[in-house]
């Protein structure tokens, strides 16, 4: 793949990602990797590496609402020399409260004049949910309502990416009770444009890359599911990408913490790993450079990726839900059992009644109109 | 006629009582998948527990546990629900004593019958209605257990779409993780299962008790199609509710 990209004369990109100590070979590996990510032939790494060093550098704003700025955290740790370091790198970041240098009134300005003058070019990034009860005055910043910022400023961008599972369809703080009125970006501004939904807690950066770079280099948003989420990261069950999937067939589980099964690598099924309801390419793009992730490191998946998991997909380390009305230590095959047995004893009880029954009964009165009678069960 | 303590079945090798016929209540379409369901319910739940909580390991480098029993279950399946469709076609075109009007209550009659079989259940009073076909307590009881059944299929399907990845299926049951998530499906599907247990307990014992206190040959029935009738009582039958067939 080296021979085919042409090594010519450095591009200002390509000098200034020099200067973050991003190498030509790592800016390649990255291409490779966003190429692969978006499920892409390898030619197309040539592609995108053109199109990076070609593009320019389109603005973006990172708006933050009720977070807690893992998503930031995510990108801008991602890893070393870093896909944030590119990413950064390929972007005119003009608004993101924790990184900028500006504060105050200045950050306030800032983000008006991109939305004033960069009005349908700008990339919005939106990370947490925004509050709805009382007019969204659970989250306000510079005294405006997170609600407020986001019709505007989402209203004139030319894309917009909720990242995490907060800004997708309200994450932890939209969990019940939800006292808060928190929703999703999607929800808060309805009739939203060019929405691309980045689920996860936190989102994977190398995805949220790949949809930039696809962004870049296309000029259109890669395949969308149901929820406005790419079909490359969101397309496949975590199950079936699993490392330990072996074992599952198999039938070799975990079977408490720390037991042998868990030292051997065992499938983390029992312990209520959600892998089997869970879509995401977590196993295959994995963390910090592709080191590990949460089944690799020995916890079952918690199906951060999916729809309003916190409500949906826990107990994390229970297969099922708690039915509802029920205790919450009270497991539904608790209950199965427990109403199975007493149907048993009931039934056992009539048995015996009817023995009972059978010998008090009278003999028939007028044996002529009524013969044995003939009833089904 | 004097009363006389009748030990006949409805088997073909015995005859009837004089006062009785043998009457064809119970078509093939009935029993087979009257038989079907029993066996793929059995399957289905041993399969389908150990698909929740696996309750025993695997032994040895070549073991394919978990994936044999999820193809068992998943063969079982299929066969529940062949065998639930032909019921249901059979719902409609079957003969009288197997129609969609003696499960689902519609008449004041029905509704009648259901409060003097309950009083027998319950040692109100001393012996059953007759009825040829089903009584209608019983019948309203499995109009539930084909509700259950439907339901148990289309959750069983939405959770094998998410697994399978087929358009088609998808297309026909992905509405449904849409409305309640795929947990809750789960659990509901987990859950019925302990109905169809507890259906099949009770289920057991009318079927013994009803057969053992009324010689109508019942149990014998559900093999051979054949029940043994009073005359009179099937005429009546036939008076009241003139129907074709
Ligand atoms: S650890 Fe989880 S995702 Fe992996 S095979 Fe087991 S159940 Fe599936």
């Amino acid at each position: 793949m080296n021979t085919s990209l042409q090594v010519d004369s450095p591009t200002p990109f390509r000098s200034a990602l020099e200067a973050r100590g991003v190498s030509r070979r790592q800016f390649v590996k990255f291409c490779g990797l966003m190429a692969s990510t978006l499920a892409l032939p390898h030619r197309y790494a040539h592609a995108i590496s053109k199109a990076m060093e070609q593009v320019k550098r389109p603005v973006l704003v990172w708006l933050e609402f009720q977070d807690c700025t893992g998503n930031s955290e995510s990108m801008l740790r991602s890893g070393s020399p870093n896909v944030g370091d590119i990413v950064i790198e390929m972007l005119s970041w003009e608004y993101h409260e924790v990184i900028m240098a500006g504060s105050g009134q200045h950050a306030s300005d800032a983000l008006e004049r991109v939305v004033r003058e960069c009005a349908g070019e700008y990339i919005c990034v939106v990370e947490g949910s925004i509050p709805m009860a009382e007019n969204g005055v659970y989250c306000t910043i510079g005294g405006r309502t997170a609600l407020d910022i986001a019709r505007q400023v989402c209203a004139n961008a030319a894309v917009n990416i909720a990242i995490g599972a907060c800004a997708w369809d309200g994450g932890i703080v939209s969990a019940s009770p939800n006292p808060t009125g928190a929703v999703g970006l999607q929800e808060a501004v309805p009739g939203i444009k060019n929405l691309i939904n980045l689920g996860g807690c936190p989102h994977n950066p190398v995805n949220t890359a790949a949809v930039l770079v696809h962004y870049l280099t296309f000029h259109e948003l890669p395949a969308l599911d149901q929820y406005r989420r790419p079909l490359f990261a969101y397309g496949n069950v975590i199950h079936d990408q699993c490392e330990r999937r072996a074992h599952y067939d198999a039938g070799r589980y975990v079977q408490e913490w720390g037991d042998e099964g868990a030292r051997k690598g065992w499938c983390l099924y029992k312990m209520g790993c959600k892998g089997p309801e869970a879509t995401y390419n977590c196993p295959t793009v994995r963390w910090n450079e592709g080191t590990s992730w949460p089944v690799k490191a020995g916890h079952g998946c918690i199906a951060c990726a999916s729809h309003r998991f916190w409500d949906t997909k826990s107990p994390f380390y229970d297969r099922l839900p708690t039915v509802p009305g029920f205790g919450v230590d009270v497991k539904a095959e608790d209950i199965g059992w427990t109403a199975t047995a007493v149907i048993a004893g009931a039934t056992a009880l009539q048995v015996g009644a009817n023995m009972v029954r059978d010998r008090l009964k009278p003999p028939p009165a007028d044996s002529d109109t009524h013969e044995p009678t003939n009833t089904s069960a | 006629m004097k009363h006389t303590q009748l030990t006949a079945d409805a088997a073909p090798w015995r005859q009837p009582a004089p006062n009785q016929v043998r009457l064809y209540v119970w078509e093939w379409p009935i029993r087979i998948s009257h038989w079907v369901m029993v066996l793929t319910i059995v399957s289905l739940s041993i399969t389908g527990y150990y698909m929740h909580s696996p309750y025993f390991l695997a032994i040895g480098h070549t073991a394919y546990v978990m994936g044999t029993i999820r193809f068992v279950h998943l063969l079982s399946a299929f066969a529940f629900s062949f065998a639930i469709l032909l019921r249901m076609v059979w719902f409609f075109f079957g003969n009288r004593w197997v129609r969609i009007s003696q499960y689902i209550p519609t008449t004041r009659n029905r509704w009648k019958g259901m409060k003097a079989i309950a009083k027998f259940y319950t040692f109100v009073a001393w012996s059953p209605v007759a009825y040829i076909g089903h009584n209608p307590l019983a019948g309203a009881a499995y109009a539930v257990i084909y509700l259950m059944a439907i339901v148990e299929i289309l959750t069983g399907f939405a959770l094998y779409s998410q697994i399978l990845g087929s358009h088609l299926l998808t297309v026909l049951i992905g509405w449904l993780p849409r409305l309640i998530d795929i947990q809750w499906l789960r659990e509901i599907h987990f859950l019925i299962m302990f109905g169809f247990g507890m259906f099949f307990i009770h289920h057991l014992y009318t079927a013994i008790l009803v057969s053992i206190e009324e010689h109508s040959g019942l149990m014998d029935s559900i093999f051979s199609g054949y029940k043994f009738v009073p005359q009179d009582h099937l005429k009546k039958e036939l008076a009241e509710a003139p129907e074709t067939k």
